[in-house]
């Protein structure tokens, strides 16, 4: 082949080429597009146990961390975690740990229940809500009064309990931030079961039960929902309750019902 | 020995019942977007793509899904300056919980991205709720480079399913009517971007009038009507190819078209001889059926989620009303019944409500009601607001605004009339309608 073959080669194809590239645009003309159209690019999901698929060698800990933690169920919280916890930390659930330390229990056989007044113990509650780390009061005859009538709890005026219910209500409530606008909110309400120490924390992972309002269409919700209310119990502690009543609120069960939110 | 036996039950009997613990009702809690720290994510290896290192494509990722989370309404994502240091692999697997408490953090969603070999990246997406101290949602998106930003919306989506129960929307894009030029000259142009305004572009050149653009459901094709050649008619453009096609042989004009659920029919309206109807079109056998009849306008269908009914907009009744029938046409009846006039209906996804336009007293607002024309709530108010359209999870709605001086543009607003917000467009902008979720 000549170089004027060649040359002339190349030119038929550049020529051809450039007819090619008019004949397109003109077509694209008649399509009236502007941008090239492009698709959308396309995204693979993937179980994260196979990720990094990286060409490097394993960063030791990405590379470990997904074994580690693979065999974590969905409720990961179960899992527990090997790790010292901090002492900030949550500690370690003990949910089926009732424990509140008895007051210095006084046996049943002794002394009958002396009647309670009840009007002291609410102004006391209510006193102590405000000012949660100052000591209500003098609490001490109150509470060696209700030690000494025990099972004195047992004849605690429900009105007491019933301002107690108002004082951990109007504390975890702040924390409550239940998803709206769902379809289903305003029909669900959930129970979230909590152990309180003495000072007011949580004592383990508070147990949610199921919603009610829950079907399998809204499973997803309700989980959703029910994970509100416990992480409003988890993030308004310690509570701030008289220790003298702690055998009234160290087990408390807590209905979250959305009703009067719009 | 009895009598005391008799008397420890006596006293044995209200302990028992005591040892119910005690009952607390919550009924009221706070309506507070959920504060969420969403850290750059972490390098997985050192290497370079063609959409920048993967260092720094963690960065813009956790931006684009703390911009994600943030614009829904429901989550706050923290100000990086509260938490200075860097989040590594070691932190994403292993989050210092105390540590995020500490800054009010109730969830963090941190991740790695890392190069693969052919190119492209694996973008890992983990969620945890940070007061219990656990992880509640992980996820691996592996695409091209040029492809992270929807891996964010993608690990976004995730996050906002996994904390509200409800499905996800930012994975999705939005079509609408760009405008520009003098109220006598207008230019309208089909344009798209995604659901946050990245990835603009136009669709058509402006030659032609458009309107009313609406997506196929689960598919990236667009109906729309354009006035091309001076006659207008309804139109559909696949995204992929950028192919248009004029749908059907019709001498008369059509208009206000909408696909079908399962995207084998479009409805839209036709007008013959003075009478406009609504009519359904088959798009594989091209066969026509008119769905109603009777003098009148009737305009705007729309199909319930489940395909079984459509809403219109009809004029039968003396002024622009909203109806639902069969979507055969039959068992037609009136469900808007409130002051003025109810325009341009739309179903919402999740099928729940229906969004429509509100006219009266010179102002427009949109608003929602449910299928039988219940629960009636009016969401925004402006001088010109109208076009609702849906997000693919039936939680937000997106509208025109108009004002007096003619500009118009897209605004948003939650399904309880909160988080009202303005999408931002490069010229004016109307007629907008959300796609579905991508796949």
């Amino acid at each position: 082949m000549t170089r004027a073959e060649r040359l002339s080669i190349a030119g038929a194809a550049t020529a051809h080429l450039v007819l090619l590239a008019a004949l397109s645009l003109a077509w694209q003309n008649s399509q009236k597009m502007l941008a090239a159209p492009t698709d959308a690019v396309p995204v693979e999901i993937v179980d994260i146990s196979d990720a990094p698929r990286t060409p490097e060698p394993p960063k030791p800990s990405m590379e470990a961390a997904p074994q580690e933690t693979a065999a974590a169920a969905p409720e990961a919280e179960t899992a527990p975690e090997p790790e010292p916890v901090k002492a900030d930390a949550v500690p370690p659930p003990e949910p089926t740990k009732p424990t509140p330390p008895k007051p210095k229990a006084a046996t049943p056989t002794k002394a009958p229940p002396s009647p309670l007044d009840t009007s002291t113990l609410s102004s006391l509650i209510d006193k102590a809500l405000p000012k949660a780390t100052k000591k209500p009061l003098d609490t001490s005859k109150l509470a060696k009064e209700l030690n000494a009538s025990a099972p004195a709890r047992a004849t605690v005026d429900p009105r007491a309990a019933a301002t107690l219910a108002q004082a951990i209500r109007a504390q975890v409530a702040p924390c409550w931030n239940p998803p709206t606008g769902g379809r289903d909110v305003r029909r669900m309400t959930v129970i979230v079961t909590v152990n309180y120490s003495r000072d007011g924390r949580v004592i383990g992972m508070p147990q949610a039960g199921t919603p009610t309002g829950m079907t399998a269409a809204n499973a997803d919700y309700a989980r959703a929902f029910a994970e509100t209310a416990r992480r409003a119990v988890l993030r308004c502690q310690p509570l701030r309750l008289p220790a003298e009543l702690y055998d009234l609120w160290g087990s408390v069960e807590i209905n979250f019902d959305p009703e009067e939110m719009t | 020995m009895r009598l005391i036996l008799f008397t420890a039950a006596l006293f044995a009997a209200p302990a028992f019942a005591q040892s119910a613990p005690l009952r607390v009702d919550i009924n009221a809690g706070l309506m507070q977007p959920m504060p969420i720290a969403v850290p750059a994510f972490a390098p997985g290896n050192g290497a370079s793509t063609e959409a920048g290192t993967t260092t720094q494509i963690g960065e813009r990722a956790a931006q684009v899904i703390a911009n994600d989370l943030k614009s829904s309404g429901l989550f706050r994502p923290l100000d990086p300056a509260a938490y200075t240091t860097t989040v590594g692999i070691d932190d994403v697997l292993k989050p210092d919980f105390p540590a995020w408490r500490t800054i009010a953090a109730q969830a963090l969603v941190t991740g790695t991205v890392t190069s693969n070999p052919d190119g492209g990246i694996t973008l890992a997406c983990y969620a945890y709720d940070v007061f219990a101290g656990a992880e509640i949602a992980r996820q691996g998106f592996v695409t091209t480079a040029a492809g992270w930003r929807r891996a964010a919306h993608k690990c976004a989506d995730l996050v906002y399913s996994r904390l509200t129960g409800e499905s996800g929307y930012f994975d999705s894009r939005i079509v609408y009517v760009s405008e520009t030029g003098t109220r006598t000259k207008r230019i309208k142009r089909l344009a798209i971007m995604d659901q946050d305004g990245a990835g603009h572009r136009f669709l058509t050149s402006g030659q032609n009038l458009v309107l009313t653009p609406r997506f196929a459901p689960g598919q990236q094709t667009i109906t729309y009507m354009s006035f091309e050649n001076n006659r207008p008619r309804v139109w559909i453009y696949t995204l992929g190819s950028g192919r248009q096609e004029a749908v059907g042989q019709f001498s008369a004009m059509t208009f206000a078209p909408r696909f079908s659920p399962d995207g084998q029919n479009l409805v839209f309206s036709m007008a013959v001889g003075g009478n406009t109807d609504i009519y359904r079109f088959n798009l594989a056998t091209r066969s026509t059926t008119r769905l109603t009849s009777g003098p009148g306008i009737d305009t705007s269908p729309s199909y319930s989620p489940d395909g079984t009914k459509i809403v219109f907009e009809s004029d039968r009744g003396g002024s622009q009303q909203l109806y639902v029938m069969n979507a055969d046409g039959s068992g037609q009846s009136r469900i808007s019944f409130g002051e003025g006039r109810s325009a341009s209906p739309v179903w919402s996804p999740r099928g729940d409500y229906i969004a429509f336009t509100r006219m009266g007293g010179g102002r427009f607002g949109v608003g929602v009601m449910r299928p039988d024309g219940s629960g009636e709530r009016l969401l925004t108010n402006g001088f010109q607001d109208e076009s609702p359209a849906w997000s693919p999870n039936g939680r937000v709605i997106l509208f025109a605004r108009g004002d007096r001086s003619g500009r118009s543009g897209l605004w948003s607003v939650d399904i309880s009339g909160l988080n009202e917000r303005r999408i931002a467009t490069p010229l004016d902008a109307s007629d907008p309608a959300w796609s579905p979720l991508l796949p």
